[in-house]
């Protein structure tokens, strides 16, 4: 293993008697893509929104580039390098592909102009293909409106948009919420691959789903939740679907008792 | 794990035929403008098609455009400000109050437009705590008109001739609020598209959640719309006054419908975040263009409200076609570049 870039230790969370999150451990790498699946019910979102910093945890640590920290808001995690990535409220419809990108980090010209908050477009419209470019994922021009693009190509963006932003001095964690519920064969097949490119430049992810073939493809490290409990936390290479399909329903034996 | 390299879908230009319904969409205004120009210039020749009417409509489609500037970064920052011709009327009296009392001309004129300024804070302040902008501006619209009555006593406040600079004089052979209104949409159109907080604005008005999520206070940028709509209503309304050498502290409520048919002609979609300044100035060039070529041909006042109203239905339905066409057209070609990658 890696350097950890995110780690939560024995965290625990209730809801009045309601015990939804108990003791939960996960570790996440360097660019690694975690996979975090359960049935309904089971914690993964609670457990997402921890991390997101729009739930504090009853008890238990987070630690952000072996640091521990506390997140009090969800801006507290932005700052840390841990972003969470809404798929329909983040891009600015009627802008082009490349002022989303560059929204609240405009690039502005040299000299007295710059001083008067003058936008240098073209220095702004490099940087987003280049960003996209990295990604493998230019499929339109910087230029076209939002509002023109597909649902997978709009998902690609608001992906891409969040990864510029984890992408400081040292990469962060993108936390992705049924990244491909909405999208069809051809486009969950390119947000794939954007999520694969996207660990190889050194970005985390953590990927809450109910795909299982998605999950088998794209996670190098797969966490079971059930009941609020962590029962499995394996290599994806050493798994399957019978054993995974075993831990969800609880038929399956917890690795950790 | 494992996962094939994906081919990389090569940029592709968009087809030819929806850059040219784009170019329908976003230029269409200029076009249909050169149109007029051409028809009435053709059918009322020789009167029309002279430097000294071109002023005339210049000068007649002044007012509109800039009343129909502070409509339209309203819609675009994504409120409806209504209280512009209480605005107005305020920015006036205020101005010809300050200089009946032996006040600087200057000092009256950065005082109406301070007046400006003060009421886009107040309503963008009270709209920001979860009021309706429309319902809010109304309010604020009453309270204005019967300020300005309070102060100017009731009656209009005459013998502004101190403002004449901004009204019936000319510089360079050009009426001064043509001059007004080229300053007023070049600094505006620089501002939108050049400048960090004019794109912020803008993206404001198209998304707010957005651009709150992009780590920036997009309740500044809400109250900013409302301050450059009230800043742009007292611009008119002392320019309103400049022309008749007089303030009426009477809101005149018509302004905002000959506004906002130059705004929605000029396709600002009332939803927000959409639109530009020279379509704007084009669409209230449009209305004088209309106005004034019928008027020379000798035909009813009121004939050309109602063209007026057919070209605004007209450009609905044309807007509507290209923009289904277009989404219609780059689905087929995305399914057909997904054909060749593969």
């Amino acid at each position: 293993m890696t350097e950890s870039v995110l780690e939560l230790r024995g965290i625990d969370m209730h809801y009045g008697y309601v015990r939804a999150l108990d003791a939960i451990d996960v570790t996440v790498g360097h660019g690694e893509v975690v996979g975090l699946l359960g049935d309904n019910g089971a914690g993964k979102s609670t457990l997402l929104k921890v991390m997101s910093g729009a739930h504090q945890p009853t008890s238990g640590t987070i630690l952000v580039h072996g640091e521990p920290t506390t997140f009090a808001s969800p801006s507290d995690s932005t700052a840390a390098g841990v972003q969470m990535v809404y798929q329909d409220l983040a891009l600015v419809e009627a802008q082009d592909i490349a002022t989303n990108l560059n929204l609240g980090r405009e690039i502005l010209r040299k000299g007295p102009l710059g001083w008067l908050g003058f936008v240098d477009h073209k220095a702004q419209r490099k940087r987003a293909a280049d960003e996209l470019d990295r990604l493998g994922v230019r499929t339109a021009p910087v230029t076209r409106p939002v509002e023109m693009l597909s649902g997978g190509q709009r998902q690609v963006v608001a992906l891409a948009r969040a990864a510029t932003r984890v992408t400081g001095e040292r990469n962060g964690v993108l936390l992705l919420d049924e990244p491909t519920a909405a999208l069809g064969y051809e486009q969950t097949r390119q947000v794939r691959a954007l999520i694969r490119r996207m660990a190889e430049q050194g970005v985390a992810c953590v990927l809450v789903t109910h795909d299982l073939p998605l999950a088998a493809a794209v996670c190098d490290r797969i966490v079971v939740l059930n009941r609020g409990r962590k029962v499995a936390d394996v290599a994806a290479a050493e798994t399957d679907n019978d054993q995974l399909v075993g831990w969800i329903t609880g038929a399956r034996e917890s690795m950790f008792c | 794990m494992t996962v094939t390299a994906e081919p990389t879908i090569a940029e592709t230009a968009d087809p030819a035929g929806v850059r040219g319904l784009l170019f329908v969409r976003d230029r269409g205004i200029f076009v249909l403008w050169a149109a007029l120009l051409i028809g009435f210039g053709l059918w009322a020749s020789p009167y029309f098609a002279s430097l000294d009417n071109a002023l005339l409509i210049a000068n007649a489609a002044a007012l509109t455009a800039i009343f129909a500037a502070g409509i339209a970064v309203g819609i675009i920052c994504g409120a409806l400000d209504l209280s512009i011709p209480g605005t107005a009327a305020m920015a006036g009296c205020v101005c010809g109050a300050l200089m009946t009392h032996g006040v600087p001309v200057g000092l009256g004129i950065v005082a109406g437009l301070a007046v400006g300024v003060l009421v886009g804070v107040l309503n963008g302040l009270i709209a920001l705590r979860g009021f309706n902008p429309i319902i809010v501006t109304i309010g604020s619209l009453s309270v204005l008109s019967g300020l300005a009555a309070a102060l100017a006593g009731g009656y209009t406040i005459p013998g502004l001739t101190g403002l004449m600079f901004l009204g019936t004089d000319r510089f360079a052979g050009i009426p001064a609020p043509v001059w007004v209104v080229a300053a007023l949409f070049v600094a505006g159109t620089v501002f939108l598209t050049r400048t960090r907080d004019g794109i912020r604005l803008m993206a404001v008005g198209g998304n707010a959640e957005a651009v709150r999520r992009a780590g920036i206070h997009a309740d500044r940028y809400k109250v900013l719309g409302f301050v450059v709509s009230g800043f742009c209503a007292a611009l008119g309304g002392l320019v309103t006054a400049a022309l008749v050498t007089e303030a009426n502290p009477a809101a005149n409520p018509g302004i905002i419908f000959n506004a906002l048919t130059a705004v929605a002609l000029a396709g600002v979609s009332l939803a927000g975040g959409r639109g530009s300044l020279p379509r704007v100035l084009v669409g209230a060039l449009i209305l004088g263009t209309i106005a004034n070529g019928l008027t020379i041909k000798g035909i009813q006042p009121y004939w050309a409200t109602a063209v007026t109203g057919v070209l605004l239905l007209a450009s609905l339905g044309l807007e509507k076609w290209v923009s289904t066409t277009v989404s219609r057209r780059l689905v087929v070609a995305a399914q057909d570049d997904k054909k060749v990658t593969r």
